[in-house]
């Protein structure tokens, strides 16, 4: 027995006048021709999530551009990913208008803060958004902690933050979500997918 | 008295439930709707003569297919092992073939040779002349892919003779025992042979199944098996997954055929369409050829065979 790595094969220009193509009596020298004729359009489809409701239906995202060129890579179609359990391949019709909301004027590109007595939204970077929140969070935790409950008991709850998580976030973000939200005594925890 | 509990019945989602892993071949149309397919690619093709020949080899297929007797499968222990150890019950290079294939052989020949190239008849009537024992030696190489070598244009025969015989096996199969899914992606899960194409199909006219699901197509026994999409059927990879087509004025149905090109183990395999009407994953394999030849060029090689093509070089 001959045992060998996976074959491959090799169906190129340089070999279709051997082919059986010539060998059964054919020329095969118009379709070498018309090779010159073609261009090589490239695409990729990338799965993602819905990200409008809890039901988290799959997508898969349809990109044409050839990366390595240089060309910007364009949304053309996105339409139910068919091996997702959850909706094989369906979309209702908010889901199937996804790519409009990709390509939205309106959409929101950037993190942006309106301060208590503006009226006008102001964009800021994602650093200091981060640490917007997080000053806020710690703010409101330093000062409304329950450390022991009426008997004494030590209980470490804040009661004044609640945290929504996303549905389309997977087991691990999930986890993570829940070790440092109760690590930090947070009580109302909930999640989009549950609602 | 204690009041009846009104129950709402459970909505059953037809989605939920799993569309088929293996879909066996259908003895009575897979031929017929190649060879029509062929024909119809034909129409204005630079290789039109070609794949008109293809066409007549394909009908052949179907006629024999029609003929063939019924075929000696494994019995129901050699079956309930291969299901139990997820190997496929009707391997190319180990089931021993029933000579029934000789007679399909030579009632093919018979029925290409009006139609061949005056070039390629010699060929042909040699091949009819081959005594049986002669036949074995181009059949394995046949199903153990090495389309190369002497007497190279003798194959495409051998290989569509061995594939009405691994075809009627196959639906013989499918009908009486089912064909369980591998526990590996890239073989056939009856026969172990490679892939010739991926089909992405639409809803077929059972229940549960699932429109765009893709499929794998084996070049030899015409079973289909589901594959995830974006997916490597050569090396599972998901990452460096692209699909390439041909772009241009001359393409005349754009969108029917693309190739899946992984950059993990830098080969492909095409990927038809059945929502583009009509398409079947040999035939639109050899109509587009010139898919074939860029995608070699941009440096990725096919990772399963057409039998009915020796790429030569």
């Amino acid at each position: 027995m001959q045992v060998t790595r996976r074959q491959f094969f090799k169906v190129c220009g340089a070999g279709l006048s051997g082919s059986s193509i010539a060998l059964m009596g054919f020329s095969p020298a118009p379709a070498l021709a018309e090779v010159r004729s073609f261009k090589l359009a490239r695409a990729t489809e990338t799965r993602n999530m819905c990200p409008y409701c809890s039901v988290s239906c799959g997508v898969l995202i349809y990109t044409t551009g050839d990366k390595s060129k240089n060309a910007k890579a364009d949304i053309i179609h996105i339409e139910g990913d068919p091996d997702n359990p959850v909706n094989r391949g369906t979309l209702c019709p908010k889901g199937a208008g996804l790519l409009d909301m990709v390509k939205s004027p309106n959409r929101l590109k950037w993190p942006e803060v309106r301060e208590p007595g503006s009226s006008e939204w102001k964009r800021i970077s994602w650093d200091d958004a981060i640490s917007r929140i997080a000053t806020h969070m710690k703010k409101d935790r330093d000062a409304n902690l329950v450390e022991k409950n009426a008997e004494g008991v030590t209980v470490n709850r804040w009661n004044t933050t609640g945290f929504l998580a996303s549905s389309a976030a997977g087991n691990e973000a999930g986890y993570l979500t829940v070790k440092i939200l109760r690590g930090l005594g947070a009580v109302a925890l909930d999640t989009q997918a549950r609602i | 008295m204690t009041p009846s509990i009104q129950t709402t019945p459970t909505i059953q989602i037809k989605s939920a439930a799993e569309p088929p892993a293996v879909i066996a071949p259908d003895a009575g149309s897979v031929f017929a709707t190649r060879a029509r397919r062929f024909e119809q690619l034909a129409d204005g093709h630079v290789l039109a003569d070609w794949l008109k020949f293809l066409a007549t080899l394909t009908r052949a297929q179907h006629a024999a297919l029609q003929s063939l007797p019924a075929l000696p499968l494994p019995d129901a222990a050699a079956l309930a092992r291969a299901r139990e150890h997820r190997m496929p019950p009707l391997p190319a290079q180990s089931w021993p073939r029933d000579a029934a294939w000789h007679a399909v052989l030579r009632q093919l020949v018979e029925t290409v040779t009006p139609a061949a190239p005056e070039s390629a008849r010699g060929d042909l009537a040699r091949l009819a002349a081959l005594p049986p024992a002669d036949l074995e030696a181009p059949a394995e190489r046949v199903l153990h892919t090495e389309l190369y070598g002497a007497d190279a244009a003798l194959l495409p025969y051998v290989g569509a003779a061995l594939q009405v015989l691994w075809t009627g096996a196959a639906a013989q199969l499918g009908a009486s025992r089912g064909i369980a899914a591998l526990d590996v992606p890239g073989v056939c899960p009856c026969c172990g042979f490679l892939p010739v194409a991926s089909v992405v199909r639409n809803a077929g006219a059972g229940e549960n199944t699932v429109a765009n699901l893709r499929y794998l197509h084996c070049a030899l026994c015409n079973t289909e098996w589901n594959l995830v999409r974006v997916k490597c059927a050569a090396c599972d990879a998901t990452e460096g997954i692209a699909y390439r087509e041909l772009a241009g004025d001359a393409v005349k149905r754009p969108g029917a055929v693309r190739a899946e090109t992984c950059d993990s183990c830098k080969s492909y395999l095409k990927v038809v369409y059945q929502e583009k009407g009509g398409v079947d994953p040999v035939a639109d394999d050899l109509a587009t050829l010139a898919l074939d030849i860029l995608v070699d060029e941009a440096g990725y090689a096919r990772a399963g065979p057409n039998l009915l093509l020796v790429p030569g070089g």
